[in-house]
């Protein structure tokens, strides 16, 4: 006998489908059959220290933004976001093929180089390409699975990144965080969170810098102006380019200053859950 | 009008068997199976992408004929390393086991790159690892030379691999979903990419799909180049031929009987 009312127990059943969702990970069909794949569950308060590293990224990535807010608004409105973690090993190679896909000629190659860089990009690699595709096929199979539970969910880089800067899944070298929930309609897609920080504006602002061309004028004279506002007859405006200082200085300053300053809080705590054994097994 | 008439004469049966092979009534069940690998390729033009940019073409082949050429294709491949020899011997065999193969691969993988910097390549902040072994102007990579001494062409921005993979995984997520046999397969990716399949593609993901009693993919036995239901057929064509040669009779006029026992009387 019961009754259930409202909203609670279904944002905490997001939960249940995070993990019937980690079985569709782990049955995902591979082609290698040779790649080590790892799932996590993380949700509640430990879902703070992935979005407060976000947070200074967010300042420099519209996409990290949007990514942030939405994770932050929900998690702060009390509706329960869960993240999937998906993470696999791709920086080592036992296959033997020798195909060249990665650009060296051999496997043998590949290890030696990757042995020295493992983990030195923004979201881990280098990449044995044929391990990336068993890695990103169980990916899919995350986001197919939620699908299939009618949960809103998206695949996110941005997570990724905080999840391989913080430390999560220390053995794996490529880190993607499946958002997960809250359940209604249009979380991650169309997003409503964007709305407090959206405006016109910011909007056009980027869509000039983005795609120039659609603002281009008459190209014929080599050097056109271009139409960023309503008034035509108004001074026109040109494009140019050139170093940004100012923008290499923060986009360092976010990386190896304030990311950092993050990580370094939360490191211990999360190192000593993988000393202790699995996190939440 | 023409099309209303038609519509009245909506009636009509099909024998559907996966014996023999090559039967109408298989070619029938082949069709079901083409359908099927049609859903699985939507499925892998609507996965998730990196900054939703469209990077999937696909190529979809059946027929005796095509199959056979892929088999091929894929056993000589199989012969130029060690490590591929078996594994692609096998997966040959298999491809000749299925109904039709879906061939799907990244445009974008080998020539433009996502050049959002995350490393995935070659582990660095950038993505010179990429553009350093590229052949280039401002970043535009010239692909006209197509030679290459490795197998695929590297290296690829590893980026649109993880989006070739989310294609490929959704197309196997609807395969499952339709119960239809489907595996991925890198032979069955260069043996396509070597005769021409998808070929604005740095590299191509085969995905065989079936659907048969036995499931093609799994489950085979050792030497499956080798021993294989093709084989076993055959050669039972061989042994039992000779078998009936060594001992003839008129059967008109005599069909030897058991001998029978005492009991029967």
């Amino acid at each position: 006998m019961g009754h259930l009312i409202g909203m609670k127990y279904c944002q905490e059943h997001v939960l249940e489908v995070a993990k019937n969702i980690v079985l569709a990970v782990h049955k995902a069909p591979q082609i290698t059959g040779k790649t080590e794949i790892e799932t996590e569950i993380i949700w509640g308060e430990d879902l703070e220290p992935i979005i407060e590293v976000m947070g200074p990224i967010a300042q420099v990535m519209r996409y990290v933004q949007w990514d942030y807010e939405t994770l932050k608004n929900c998690y702060e409105k009390g509706e329960n976001p869960v993240i999937v973690a998906v993470g696999a090993k791709t920086a080592k190679s036992n296959l033997a093929w020798d195909c060249g896909a990665c650009g060296f000629a051999t496997c043998k190659e590949f290890n030696a180089y990757a042995k020295d860089t493992r983990g030195g990009g923004q979201l881990g690699g280098p990449s044995c390409n044929w391990k990336t595709l068993d890695y990103s096929i169980a990916c899919d199979w995350a986001c197919a699975s939620a699908w299939q539970y009618r949960v809103d969910n998206r695949i996110m880089g941005s997570v990724g990144f905080a999840l391989l800067a913080l430390g999560f899944m220390p053995d794996m070298d490529v880190k993607l965080g499946l958002a997960l929930g809250p359940p209604r309609d249009m979380v991650y897609y169309s997003r409503e969170e964007m709305h407090k920080s959206m405006s016109y504006e910011l909007d056009k602002q980027d869509m000039i810098n983005c795609v120039p061309t659609m603002f281009t004028a008459f190209p014929g004279g080599g050097t056109p102006m271009y139409k960023t506002k309503d008034e035509w007859w108004a001074p026109p405006e040109f494009m140019g380019m050139g170093y940004s200082p100012e923008a290499m200085e923060v986009m360092q300053q976010v990386l190896f200053e304030q990311v950092p300053e993050i990580v370094v809080k939360h490191a211990d705590k999360i190192e000593a859950r993988y000393k202790k054994g699995k996190k939440k097994e | 009008m023409k099309k209303y008439e038609e519509d009245l004469n909506f009636r009509g049966e099909e024998y559907v068997s996966e014996w023999t092979p090559w039967s109408p009534q298989d070619i029938r069940r082949k069709k079901g199976v083409l359908e099927s690998a049609r859903m699985m390729l939507n499925s892998a033009l609507t996965a998730p992408f990196a900054g939703g940019v469209p990077s999937t073409e696909a190529h979809i082949v059946y027929g005796q004929e095509e199959l056979e050429a892929i088999a091929r294709k894929m056993e000589e491949i199989a012969h130029r390393k060690k490590a591929w020899k078996e594994p692609f011997l096998y997966e040959a065999v298999m491809v000749r086991d299925s109904d039709v193969i879906l061939f799907i691969g990244n445009t974008r993988c080998h020539e433009t790159a996502l050049d959002a910097g995350c490393g995935l390549c070659g582990g660095g902040m950038d993505c010179s690892y990429f553009y350093e072994q590229k052949t280039h102007r401002n970043g535009l990579v010239d692909i006209t030379d197509r030679s290459s001494e490795t197998q695929i062409k590297g290296p690829l921005c590893t980026a649109r691999v993880n989006d070739m993979g989310y294609a490929v995984g959704s197309a196997l997520w609807t395969a499952h979903t339709l119960m239809v046999d489907a595996r991925p397969f890198a032979s069955v990716g260069m043996a396509g990419q070597e005769l021409g399949y998808c070929r604005n593609s740095g590299m191509i993901v085969g995905v065989p799909v079936a659907a048969k009693a036995k499931n093609p993919y799994v489950d085979v036995n050792v030497d499956y180049h080798l021993i294989n239901m093709d084989k076993v057929l055959d050669n039972t064509r061989k042994i039992y031929q000779t078998a009936r040669i060594i001992r003839g009779f008129d059967y008109r006029k005599w069909i030897p009987k058991p001998k029978k026992t005492d009991e029967e009387g």
